[in-house]
């Protein structure tokens, strides 16, 4: 116990040098808490804008549909399966969808597209196409021969509202080629170029009928009440419904590269600590042997008395341990207070697209428990690993020689 | 409590320590066989450069010796590990430093207290010998000052206490009155001849001060790293 009030007391010798390092390792850590922060909420905002925009918390396809994208292979037991999902507390909304590629040409050019078959009511619900309409309607009228298309491929095709658009499939079974007129009715904007250029969106009953799907179709996309489900693979959800030949999956299994981003981005958190702390450390060595250096004549008396090498050693790494208490106090006070603010005001990041996703709401930095011992935890290893060369010094100090100058 | 003054507490044989100094040699002891039985008040003198210093630092164990050898208790230093000589120290040596060397974080009562506190002394027991300790070199109801709140006199009683409350066989001190004035490093030393009289604990000085051999039981001068006189009254 003296040995820890000691070290306690020692680190307030001199108060500026150890201000100055404990604000020096205090500021390493606010950065990780913030930064942490920070990727956190930008993760739940690229989730939220990609699940939100079109692809869903979740979707069932018939196995083997996402890997073929073959027109035949449609959910078995559409209807049963949608009144399952009526009935499920834990889904708040769902759209049935039916898709295939498809060419769509316009009177100046053509594009491959990906033909979708949408129930307007359903879809607003679950996606954003609507809401990111910037020319025309969604599908206010019902006319069959609507098609809804991205701003980019609407630019590609030279067209505009209400200009003329041949579609053209293969139907379902037997690859038959089909063709129909539609009229351009609505243009979206997602400001991301696979959306905005690779869709065109028809009604369901419509792409059911070109396709020759009967009443069959291939996709239901899903959100929960609880969004935490869609991240949790080993949620019963995915079990029930991926039975029969079908498959429900949630949005890390359908999106893999976007799980695996933030996965990255935790990793290059992790780096970016350790190169952080790893700067800070020589800091610390200096602080510390300022320190030994300054009492050099104390640890020869102390020697003298008979204090252990071992136990001078221990007497630096308490000092060092002192001061990672202080750091942390000033790095957790500075990351909450940091966190806090952006918290409320939020960084701006609109527009921008990161691992396929474009940002279309401003990033909130995010609190988590984690940042509150996790990162601190590092501060104290780090502080008491890095301890160690200068408290092996102290610990050869020999004490004749340091007290040469009396005894 | 007198002890018998016949027992050899320390005994040198052909005690040697060469320096190299900018790669010169420097002999700070010639070859010094002696003894200094338990219970003696005994001062160390001679000119600067004679090799006081040197010759305590060996005896308590702080350094080691070119050639010879050194016993203290019956036991060789030189066969003592690194480890063994702090414990040693620790159990058998107490040292009064010139320039009184407390440690300036710790109370009076801390810094007496860290020696038993390295002794693994319980706490009850340290705060009691503590307390014992100070009242008797008169700094009672001081015990939770910090020593810069202390004068010069006043430091060097703790000193005192910190160095004899571990009841060492020998107490080592380098000129402790030599930042005091005369009267109260004439206070200092008849306070620690009483308490050598009383415990019959030895003390061995190392000093240029006239109070101190004129209150000496016995004066071993040195010159050259070699004992030139060696006076017992």
């Amino acid at each position: 116990m003296l040995l820890l009030i000691l070290a306690w007391r020692n680190l307030f010798r001199n108060k500026r040098r150890t201000f100055i390092a404990g604000a020096a390792i205090g500021l390493g850590l606010a950065s990780l808490i913030f930064t942490d922060g920070l990727i956190l909420g930008m993760e739940q905002t690229m989730v939220r804008n990609l699940t939100a925009s079109f692809l869903g918390q979740g979707q069932i396809h018939a196995a083997g549909f996402r890997q073929t994208t073959a027109v035949e292979k449609t959910i078995h037991g559409l209807k049963e399966v949608v009144g399952r999902l009526e009935r499920d507390p834990r889904v708040s909304h769902f759209a049935v969808r039916a898709l295939s590629q498809g060419m769509l040409s316009s009177a100046a050019d053509y594009r491959p597209v990906e033909v979708i078959g949408v129930e307007p009511d359903r879809e607003r619900l679950v996606s954003q196409l609507d809401d990111m309409i910037v020319k025309g309607r969604f599908f206010t009228d019902r006319n069959p021969r609507d098609v809804v298309v991205g701003a980019d491929l609407a630019k590609d095709l030279a067209v505009s509202i209400g200009d003329r658009v041949v579609l053209t499939v293969a139907q379902s079974q037997t690859g038959t080629l089909a063709q129909d007129l539609f009229f351009v009715s609505g243009v979206y904007r997602f400001n991301s170029r696979d959306l905005d250029s690779g869709m065109a969106l028809i009604l369901l009953p419509k792409a059911q009928d070109l396709l020759a799907l009967g009443q069959n179709a291939h996709e239901i996309v899903l959100d929960f009440r609880n969004p935490d489900l869609a991240g949790d693979s080993k949620n019963a959800f995915w079990r029930e419904y991926s039975q029969g030949g079908d498959e429900a999956l949630g949005w890390p299994e359908l999106m893999p590269q976007v799980e695996l981003a933030f996965r990255y981005s935790e990793l290059s958190l992790y780096v970016l600590g350790f190169i952080l702390f790893g700067v800070v450390a020589f800091g610390i060595i200096n602080t510390l042997f300022m320190s030994i250096y300054e009492r050099i004549f104390e640890f020869g008396v102390l020697r003298a008395i008979g204090t252990r090498a071992l136990r001078v050693a221990g007497m630096i790494v308490l000092e060092a341990a002192a001061l990672a208490v202080v750091s942390i106090a000033i790095g957790m006070v500075f990351g909450f207070l940091a966190t806090a603010l952006f918290s409320r005001v939020g960084i701006d990041y609109r527009g921008i697209e990161m691992m396929g996703v474009t940002i279309r709401n401003l990033i909130y930095p995010v609190f988590r428990v984690r940042q509150f011992w996790f990162y601190p935890a590092w501060v104290i290893v780090f502080t008491v690993v890095t301890s160690v060369y200068p408290a092996a010094y102290a610990a050869r100090i020999r004490p004749a020689e340091a007290m040469r100058k009396t005894l | 409590m007198m002890s018998p003054e016949s027992e050899p507490l320390i005994r040198t044989e052909q005690l040697v320590k060469t320096y190299e100094d900018n790669g010169v040699a420097v002999h700070a002891l010639r070859g010094i066989d002696t003894e200094i039985r338990r219970g003696e008040f005994t001062a160390i003198v001679g000119p600067s450069g004679s090799g006081k210093t040197t010759f305590l630092n060996l005896i308590s164990g702080l350094d080691k010796p070119t050639s010879g050898r050194v016993w203290l208790g019956g036991r060789e230093l030189s066969e003592m590990s690194g480890g063994e000589l702090s414990d040693f120290r620790r159990d058998h040596v107490g040292f009064i430093f010139q320039s009184y060397n407390l440690i300036p974080v710790l109370s009076v009562a801390e810094n007496v207290e860290y020696v038993l506190l390295l002794q693994g002394v319980p706490g009850v027991e340290r705060r009691r010998r503590v307390e014992e300790m100070l009242a008797e070199v008169g700094l009672a109801g001081m015990a939770e000052r910090l020593p810069s709140k202390l004068s010069g006199g006043q430091q060097q009683r703790v000193a005192i206490a910190r160095a004899m409350v571990s009841r060492p066989d020998m107490i080592l001190a380098d000129e402790p009155t030599a930042n005091l004035d005369s009267e109260m490093g004439g206070e200092l030393l008849d306070m620690m001849r009483e308490l050598n009289l009383r415990t019959g604990m030895t003390f061995l000085f190392s000093t240029h001060d006239l109070l101190i051999m004129d209150r000496a039981g016995r004066v071993l001068t040195l010159q050259d790293g070699r004992v030139v006189t060696d006076v017992r009254r």
